[in-house]
């Protein structure tokens, strides 16, 4: 039992390793192999979700294992409501990204390794109750993606004649420029804390001044908001999405930027309370204009993998602000977001894999009409743009109005003023994905586009309509979800915020009151 | 017992003899060969190194001792010479004639470096480095007809030169006002407090002659050319051998002999460490070359280990240990995998690499993790390396604010390498390779070669305890907080 969640992580590298050992010439055997591997790890992760105990707060599945022990290393893996909920994603993500990547010809079995080795590194980062191992992990996912980018991407000629190349380099450093920052905060965090990396251990030793507090939680706000493109630091992302081969920008834009944002709940929240405190205001302030300037911009974009780039930058505003908020409903709407974008995004970069690998133009004004031809890609796609706007009925509406909640109940000028910016977002967010969708898949179809082949069979259509399914049960059913994360966040979050008002409690229960839910049923404490 | 205590010494100089012997009474048919039977012996003195248990007390007068410490470093200078042959006989059909000679040089380099290891007093210190100094002055300029390689060998005379006079003329500084070159009885006669400016003098040249060892800031700029210019395999052996030779002198005399005037050097070697990061992290920006990179290179991971000497702590020394042996495996199999592909290609160039991931798989893998594991990537050897040395530096500055300028110089250089180490991933993998060009054969000892290192560098990268715990052994020697 306690084992389950160790083989579900490190059942792909694992399989990486074999893959290694198995000749090159044998493409179909490897991808086998990594489809088997996603698949039972995503099996093994629905069923420890089956088991998860729900009324528990704290980490389950607890595995650890002494590893240096002179520097208080140890491998200890164990999931809590939050790491529940993103290693599902991960799960989802990397078993539909196999699915598709298909569409690899060319030196297959470097493809899966790196594509195997990079699934661990995201969903080990996870599940790491350790904070040397969830920083291995977490620089374990960088390389694997710059050679993702760089052998399997594709950039077509810009207006700057950006290469993948330069674009995957951009990547690489700006993400390990974050880690490192992180990394000395985090170092710093290991050494007050009486020498050990244990998470939980550390959170209870932890008792630093204030004023530490404040630098300690600025290395990490800013190392893991590069991952998390955080504004300024989002640049890398836009041009490393439109790079990246299908499945790399599904893990990258799905997974891997929810990294950043889990490292600052996991690490930066409640180990540092009083210099969270002092850094929130400008945490709202970056989100907004994650929100509009990257919204903006991507009212501009031409090419479909930046819109939806610069889209999940904009989204990342909404996780943040929602993190940025201090309280349950916020941080857990917060959760709860980096899911529903998990699985949007992977949904939008499949879609838009799909037409160009046939059309080899995802320029946007050069498509049109798509839909007649594609019809089945066509109707995914008007789904994923309304999961994205938030429309009733996805998982990103339940979320969204979360972080909104949060926001408005926060309370200070900053955070209302933030709540109105995002809540305009949204409406920034329909306006160019409608545009991009009306122009693309409606309208004349152009004659050069009367190749198209749509997704016709069971195992054409099957990815899609698995992502489009899981954003659907959790937009009708949050609470499958929101149940474990909210008493998480409450107890491993936030459990030091004295600041907890009573108005948001009463927050919390209208919201469950809408959601159906007997009022009173009870908050964890 | 002292016969006992030098026998790995010993050993080694019949090797080297037995190389001459042969070469004089039945010319070298087959150079490649006899350099494997080389290798091979030095592995199995590797092994037999195994065998021996540290000793406590010193010998001959107590200038020589086998201590943890110096146990440690023997096997890695053993372990660093076999794969040196090993490249030299890949390498040996370029030598024009003395390859026998190139052998034996190696095998008395090595011996001298074996003698570092166990470094007790100033004289055997000196004797010990001028020998292995001179075996380099010859074998960087083996290839005695190309010019780059008799200019390095020129610029390493030189400057070498130069720096022995200056470690010779600290230590009669140290001498002069100490009256002793034994480590024990100076730090017992620091401790009371003999100090001065004179002695002052004296310890920074002796520093000096060691920042050349180990090519710190500002004596570094020899590296770049000497590592372009020498033959590969002589490359490596600077790049492995005299490296963790000069870094075993400076924690030998800077935490044994020197401790008590540790607020004298600590300074020092805090500029120094952070200058090196500096300029050799910067410097291999714009090179083109992959050995001249690989010079400026090392010059930036001295930089991080003197990181881990001025933090002064256990964690920094032994981190400093740790990374010495991850990065002899590191390097010796980056290494071994250029001298594989030049051997076909002809050229040190970095676009020669192109598309080596298709030309030769096991190659293009050895060179990207030893690049990879050289940036400090995780799952590999060098990660683990640089996070110990980044946390030994963090653990000083909770009482020292200054450190982290220190620690944030580090992650910055940190970041800086990984573009041009990428650089080099981007030929092998990115790039696609000329178009005449074929797959690359590679013999099955140069497999076999690149397989242990492969093993150490992913092995230790993943499960770093048994290289951490033989660290804490060898550190235990100094008496640190």
């Amino acid at each position: 039992m306690e084992n389950l969640l160790t083989i579900a992580v490190l059942l792909p590298l694992a399989a990486a390793f074999l893959a290694f050992l198995l000749p090159a010439r044998k493409p179909g055997a490897i991808r086998a192999l990594a489809i088997a591997a996603t698949g039972v790890s995503l099996l093994l992760t629905l069923c420890i979700f089956s088991q998860f105990d729900r009324q528990d707060a704290g980490y389950q599945f607890v595995f650890a294992h002494e590893w240096v022990k002179a520097l208080g290393i140890n491998l200890k893996f164990g999931v809590d409501g939050i790491s529940m909920t993103l290693l599902l994603l991960v799960g989802i993500v990397s078993f539909a990204g196999t699915l598709i990547s298909h569409e690899i010809h060319d030196r297959q079995k470097e493809y899966y390794i790196l594509f195997l080795a990079l699934t661990t590194g995201i969903s080990g980062t996870f599940c790491a109750m350790d904070m040397f191992f969830f920083y291995f992990f977490y620089e374990l996912a960088v390389i694997p993606m710059y050679l993702l980018i760089g052998m399997y991407g594709s950039l077509p000629a810009g207006k700057h004649g950006r290469t993948k190349e330069y674009a995957t380099m951009k990547l690489t450093l700006y993400l390990t420029a974050g880690a490192v920052l992180a990394l000395v905060g985090l170092l710093t965090m290991y050494c007050a804390g009486g020498r050990t990396f244990d998470m939980v251990e550390l959170k209870n030793n932890l008792r630093m001044a204030g004023s530490s507090q404040k630098w300690v939680f600025a290395c990490l706000l800013f190392g893991f908001g590069f991952l998390a493109s955080l504004f300024p630091f989002h640049t890398w992302s836009p041009l490393g999405y439109a790079a990246a081969p299908t499945a790399a920008s599904m893990m990258h834009a799905g997974v891997l930027k929810k990294l950043g944002a889990y490292g600052i709940i996991r690490l930066a929240l409640p180990m540092m309370p009083e210099g969270a405190r002092q850094w929130v205001d400008l945490l709202a302030v970056l989100a907004c204009f994650n929100i509009l300037y990257a919204g903006w911009a991507a009212l501009t974009q031409k090419d479909w993998k930046f819109v939806i780039g610069y889209s999940s930058v904009s989204h990342m505003g909404y996780v943040l602000l929602g993190i940025a908020t201090l309280n349950v409903i916020g941080v857990s709407g917060a959760v709860l977001l980096m899911f529903a974008h998990g699985v949007m995004a992977a949904l939008t970069f499949s879609l838009i894999g799909f037409f160009y690998h046939q059309t080899h133009n995802r320029f946007v004004p050069d498509l049109s009409g798509l839909a007649r031809k594609i019809p089945f890609i066509g109707v995914c796609m008007v789904m994923a743009v309304m999961a994205s706007s938030g429309l009733p009925g996805f998982a990103n509406f339940v979320s969204e109005v979360m972080v909104f909640i949060g926001a408005w109940s926060q309370g200070s000028t900053v955070f209302r003023i933030a709540t109105i910016c995002a809540v305009w977002g949204i409406v920034v967010t329909a306006t160019y994905l409608l545009r991009a969708v009306r122009a693309s898949f409606f309208g004349p179809l152009d004659e050069q586009w009367n190749m198209l082949k749509d997704a016709t069979t069971l195992k054409q259509k099957f990815p899609y309509a698995f992502l489009i399914a899981v954003l659907l049960v959790v937009g009708f059913w949050p609470r499958a979800l929101t149940d474990i994360i909210k008493p998480s966040v409450a107890q491993q979050v936030l459990a030091t915020n004295p600041h907890e008002s009573p108005r948001m409690t009463a927050t919390t229960e209208t919201l469950r009151f809408a959601q159906g839910d007997k009022p009173g049923s009870g908050e964890q404490p | 017992m002292s016969l006992y205590a030098t026998q790995l010494e010993c050993l080694l100089v019949l090797l080297a003899l037995l190389a001459l012997l042969t070469d004089a009474f039945r010319p070298v048919a087959d150079k490649r060969r006899f350099g494997l039977l080389l290798a091979g012996l030095v592995g199995v003195t590797f092994l037999y190194s195994f065998a021996l248990m540290p000793l406590d007390g010193t010998f001959f007068h107590g200038m020589y001792r086998l201590d943890a410490f110096a146990l440690f470093f023997k096997r890695l200078f053993l372990l660093a010479t076999a794969f040196v042959l090993l490249m030299g006989a890949e390498f040996a059909e370029r030598f024009e004639t003395g390859v026998a000679e190139f052998y034996a040089l190696v095998l008395l380099a090595a011996t001298g470096m074996l003698l570092i290891a166990s470094v007790n007093d100033f004289i055997l210190l000196f004797v010990a480095l001028e020998l292995v100094t001179i075996s380099f002055y010859v074998l960087t300029c083996f290839l005695r007809r190309q010019v780059q390689s008799l200019e390095a060998g020129t610029k390493y005379l030189v400057l070498g030169a130069l720096s022995s006079g200056f470690t010779v003329y600290g230590i009669a500084y140290i001498f002069g006002t100490t009256g002793t070159t034994n480590f024990d009885r100076l730090a017992e006669l620091l401790k009371v407090g003999v100090t001065g400016s004179a002695f002052t003098l004296g310890m920074l040249l002796v520093l000096t002659g060691l920042g050349f060892k180990i090519a710190a800031v500002p004596f570094q700029i020899w590296a770049p050319d000497v590592y372009q210019g020498a033959p590969t395999p002589v490359t490596a052996f600077l790049a492995v051998g005299s490296k963790a030779a000069g870094f075993a002198l400076v924690l030998r005399v800077m935490l044994a002999g020197l401790l008590p005037v540790s607020a004298v050097w600590v300074p020092v070697l805090f500029v120094l460490a952070a200058a090196t990061l500096i300029y050799g992290n910067l410097g291999a920006l714009p090179q083109t070359n992959i050995k001249r990179l690989l010079g400026y290179s090392s010059i930036g991971h001295a930089g991080y280990m003197l990181m881990g000497v001025a933090a002064l702590n256990t964690l920094g020394a032994e981190a400093v240990v740790f990374y010495l042996g991850q990065y002899a495996c590191t390097v010796l199999g980056g290494f071994l995998a250029i001298v594989a592909v030049t051997k076909v290609t002809g050229t040190d160039e970095i676009r020669g690499f192109a598309g080596l991931g298709k030309r030769s798989p096991l190659l293009g893998v050895a060179l990207f993790l030893a690049m990879m594991s050289l940036a400090g990537v995780p799952p590999l050897s060098g990660f683990f390396g640089k996070f110990q040395l980044f946390a030994a530096v963090i653990e000083r500055a909770a009482t020292d604010g200054r450190y982290y300028w220190l620690a944030g110089i580090g992650a910055a250089a940190v970041v800086v390498s990984l573009y041009f180490y990428l650089n080099i991933g981007r030929a092998i993998y990115l790039d696609e390779p000329a178009a005449e060009a074929g797959p690359i054969p590679v013999s099955p000892a140069v497999r076999a070669g690149l397989a242990v290192c492969l093993v150490a560098m992913v092995g230790l990268g993943i499960y770093q305890q048994p290289l951490v715990a033989l660290a804490q052994q060898a550190v235990t020697v100094f008496k640190l907080n």
